[in-house]
């Protein structure tokens, strides 16, 4: 049932998630998701079928709350090289 | 009546039962607990340690991403490069 049982070090969870699609949250509030191709220790990713998310937000319009999203953009790829230090979190599939 | 002597002085609390040891020590004991983990970017993540690396690569199960309290998304598992990583703060008694 746990499919933690198997993890011994942070790695194995990204190993695991290869050929899968994975979840991917940048610097700079970019996302990606992507189907994992290859990994390296910096954790530099390729990724295919890339859907890469950007979320700009307008401080001048956001007032002291300071939640409101105001622009999101979208944009596909077909195949990336994502260099290791811009990465913050990977997020395997749901396991359910 | 008058003469009450002075309330004995208190005795020094014991101190409390801090695990002790290195920072090594610490991250041992909290894995598979609960957990904060704080990002420098001041994003939080709640979930279950399931383990660590020495880059401090953290691997979360059940997590939660809080921002400025609220929580904006949820991971069965994550995976959290070491660089972004402020303090980890075990949510529960060790």
């Amino acid at each position: 049932m746990d499919t933690s049982a198997g993890i011994q070090e942070p790695f194995d969870l990204i190993r695991l998630s290869l050929s899968e699609r994975v979840f991917v949250k940048l610097r700079g509030d970019r996302e990606l998701t992507g189907i994992l191709h290859a990994y390296d220790g910096h954790m530099n990713l390729i990724l295919s079928e890339v859907e890469e998310t950007i979320m700009l937000v307008d401080g001048a319009d956001s007032g002291p709350s300071g939640q409101g999203i105001v622009n999101v953009t979208k944009r596909k790829m077909e195949m990336l090289f994502v260099r290791g230090d811009g990465v913050i979190l990977v997020s395997p599939p749901s396991r359910t | 009546m008058g003469d009450t002597p002075p309330p004995p002085e208190a005795t020094p609390p014991p101190p409390p039962p801090v695990t002790s040891g290195s920072p090594t020590d610490f991250l041992k004991n909290v894995v598979g607990k609960r957990v904060v983990v704080r990002l420098t970017s001041g994003v939080d993540y709640r979930g279950v340690l399931s383990c660590l690396d020495g880059y401090m690569n953290i691997a979360l199960e059940q997590t939660e991403e809080h921002v400025n309290g609220i929580v904006t998304n949820r991971y069965g598992d994550a995976f959290i490069r070491g660089n972004n990583v402020l303090y980890i703060s075990a949510a529960e008694p060790l």
